[in-house]
């Protein structure tokens, strides 16, 4: 298997102080499903954003898809990553001034430069397998926040990204709407799709991860496979927690 | 809110609560009732409306030529229809998608049906008047303010320091001078920056001060509405590869402008109100025209009916920018209205 993300020995600080990333080494495979947990401020939102070029690096090398992201990087690679990595945020943040229609095709059409016929029928079929289609010409504002979080995945989905980073993509969520966009999230994994999670949904790292990664103070602490999580501290730890299983 | 007695009763307590509330609220009836009969008085027994009445072409043209009145005449009736049109028109179809770019088309079109060519008679700016000159002022002044104002509120925002710098300087200094300062240094100076052939007449030169004067204003509602854009917006539109270029125009801009609309009606409205400042530069505008008017010795001393009556101009005109502008933000808003 290719390497899709290759990092090493990344290092981050926000100006002074402590470090968000001190040292982090990781693979992420093509076709692979990587969950990354951790406590609040451990640096798990800081390693998904570096991927995509939305946290610069102080050191360590780091390439995405063959690109190298180093510190020293520009623009242009940048934007060359971002044109083939998707990502989900916590918020949704979809553009409440656009239509779902709209908030989906405006990238394709952009930056893409597909014709919008084209790239209206390929947000329908997308929205269609999310099972929201009938959402499309409404605004942000009028959907729920499970709905919003499918649209935006959609949104990324629109641009046929090769990778595809979620940050906590059910933590703003009610409990009774995480699972529509789990279900939504499984059914990428499970057509190949290369995922690295950020969440802290239990039964789904079991259950769609192929590794779990556990970051604690800005390091990779551990790393597990779903079969060994029962006999991992930090799981057993978690669970006792009130864990979502 | 509750009907009848109770609402009475409610009155009652607020007005009548103790001795001192009930002669206050007596005194306050009877000085009412005092100025609404005088008042009543005077419009029907004192007031001659001749002074009205006899000018209206006058207050709508100015000295406009009569034989090419049609001309104003003609932009006015159609802002007039198209102000219904936006309004009651219907809500949906090709009239509503092509009203931006006709509203936009009228401020052109005014220039050159008042000023002439294309086949029209020119007519010299001098000779432009009336509330037709007060609406050219206004739409001309902030048709160019508000790029320009959008432009200053970008440059206060860059990373370049130099440009940010000399924006933030500008709008300071502008929003620090009163306006009629910078109308009587617009008179004067903009023909200093000319070369000399180039003679701007009075009206060019009366928008150009203007629009510079609004757009430091401008540029402030726009800030306002730029910072209170979350950082998260442009990390969404950078995540998709949009370029700053196109995360600008097509997410920031839009949601910026629809924040600032409410304050950017403000100045429209307040823009059309100050227009009447030209009156002391000289030009006749609707408030230049009433003036020249009361020196006229057939009307001396019709003040009361003058201002009376330029009052209910304005409150239309001003009453009709707010509809659409209220209009406008409703147009504009449909993602904020939960199903
Ligand atoms: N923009 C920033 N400026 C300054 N410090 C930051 C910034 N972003 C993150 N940090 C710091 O970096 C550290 C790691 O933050 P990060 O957001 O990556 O943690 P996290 O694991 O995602 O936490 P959470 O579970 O709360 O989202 C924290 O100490 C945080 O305060
Ligand atoms: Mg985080």
């Amino acid at each position: 298997m290719m390497p899709a993300i290759k990092a090493a020995g990344l290092v981050k600080s926000f100006g002074h102080g402590q470090r968000a990333l001190d040292d982090v080494s990781l693979h992420v495979y093509s076709g692979e499903v990587l969950v990354v947990m951790g406590p609040s401020g451990s640096g798990k939102s800081t390693l998904i954003r570096t991927f995509n070029g939305l946290e610069s690096i102080d050191e360590g090398h780091l390439e995405v898809l063959g690109i190298p992201l180093d510190a020293d990087h520009d623009e242009r690679q940048i934007r060359r990553v971002r044109r083939r990595v998707g990502m989900v945020f916590q918020q949704f943040n979809l553009f409440p001034h656009l239509s779902i229609l709209d908030n989906i095709t405006l990238a394709p059409i952009r930056v893409q430069r597909r014709p919008r016929k084209e790239a209206e029928n390929r947000a329908i079929e997308l929205l269609t397998q999310m099972g929201i289609a009938e959402q499309a010409s409404k605004y942000p504002a009028q959907l729920s926040g499970g709905q919003q979080q499918r649209v935006a995945i959609t949104r990324a989905l629109a641009l046929n990204p090769e990778v595809m980073l979620f940050d906590e993509p059910t933590s703003a969520l009610d409990p009774e709407r995480v699972k529509e966009v789990l279900d939504a999230m499984r059914s990428l994994a499970k057509d190949g799709m290369t995922m690295v999670v950020v969440t802290h949904e239990m039964g789904f790292a079991r259950e769609v991860a192929d590794r779990v990664l556990f970051m604690d103070e800005g390091r990779v602490v551990e790393v597990s496979q779903p079969d060994q999580l029962d006999k991992s501290k930090r799981w057993q730890r978690m669970a006792s927690w009130g864990g979502q299983h | 809110m509750q009907p009848g007695p109770s609402a009475f009763k409610r009155l009652k307590r607020q007005l009548l609560a103790n001795p001192l509330d009930g002669l206050i609220t007596v005194v306050v009836l009877a000085l009412l009732g005092w100025a609404t009969i005088s008042t009543l008085h005077w419009l029907v027994f004192g007031a001659d409306w001749r002074v009205v009445s006899q000018n209206l072409p006058l207050y709508a043209f100015g000295s406009y030529p009569a034989d090419q009145r049609w001309r104003p005449f003609l932009w006015i009736a159609l802002l007039i229809t198209l102000t219904l049109l936006t309004l009651l028109g219907p809500s949906r179809g090709w009239i509503r998608k092509a009203l931006p770019l006709v509203w936009i088309a009228m401020v052109p079109c005014g220039v050159v049906l008042l000023a002439g060519g294309f086949g029209l008679l020119p007519i010299p700016s001098h000779a432009w008047g009336g509330l037709t000159l007060t609406l050219l002022l206004t739409a001309c002044s902030g048709v160019l303010a508000l790029p320009l104002g959008i432009l200053l509120a970008l440059g206060r925002q860059t990373s370049l320091a130099i440009i940010q710098r000399s924006c933030a300087v500008y709008i300071d200094v502008m929003r620090a001078v009163p306006l009629i300062a910078v109308l009587f240094f617009g008179q004067l100076l903009i023909p200093l920056f000319l070369p000399m052939h180039l003679e701007l007449n009075r009206v060019l030169r009366a928008v150009l001060a203007f629009a510079l004067f609004l757009a430091a204003y401008i540029a402030e509602d726009v800030r306002g509405g730029l910072q209170a854009i979350p950082r998260t917006q442009r990390e969404a539109a950078a995540v998709l590869g949009l370029s700053p270029q196109q995360t600008l125009w097509l997410v920031v801009l839009p949601q910026a402008m629809r924040t600032a609309l409410p304050a950017l009606t403000n100045q429209a409205v307040g823009l059309l109100q100050n227009t009447s400042l030209m009156a002391i530069l000289g030009l006749v505008e609707l408030l230049g025209i009433s003036l020249s008017l009361l020196a006229n010795p057939d009307f001396i001393g019709r003040y009361l009916e003058v201002y009376i009556w330029l009052a209910g101009v304005y409150w239309l005109v001003c009453t009709a920018m707010a509809l659409l502008a209220r209009h406008l933000e409703h147009q504009l808003s449909p993602q904020t209205s939960a199903n």
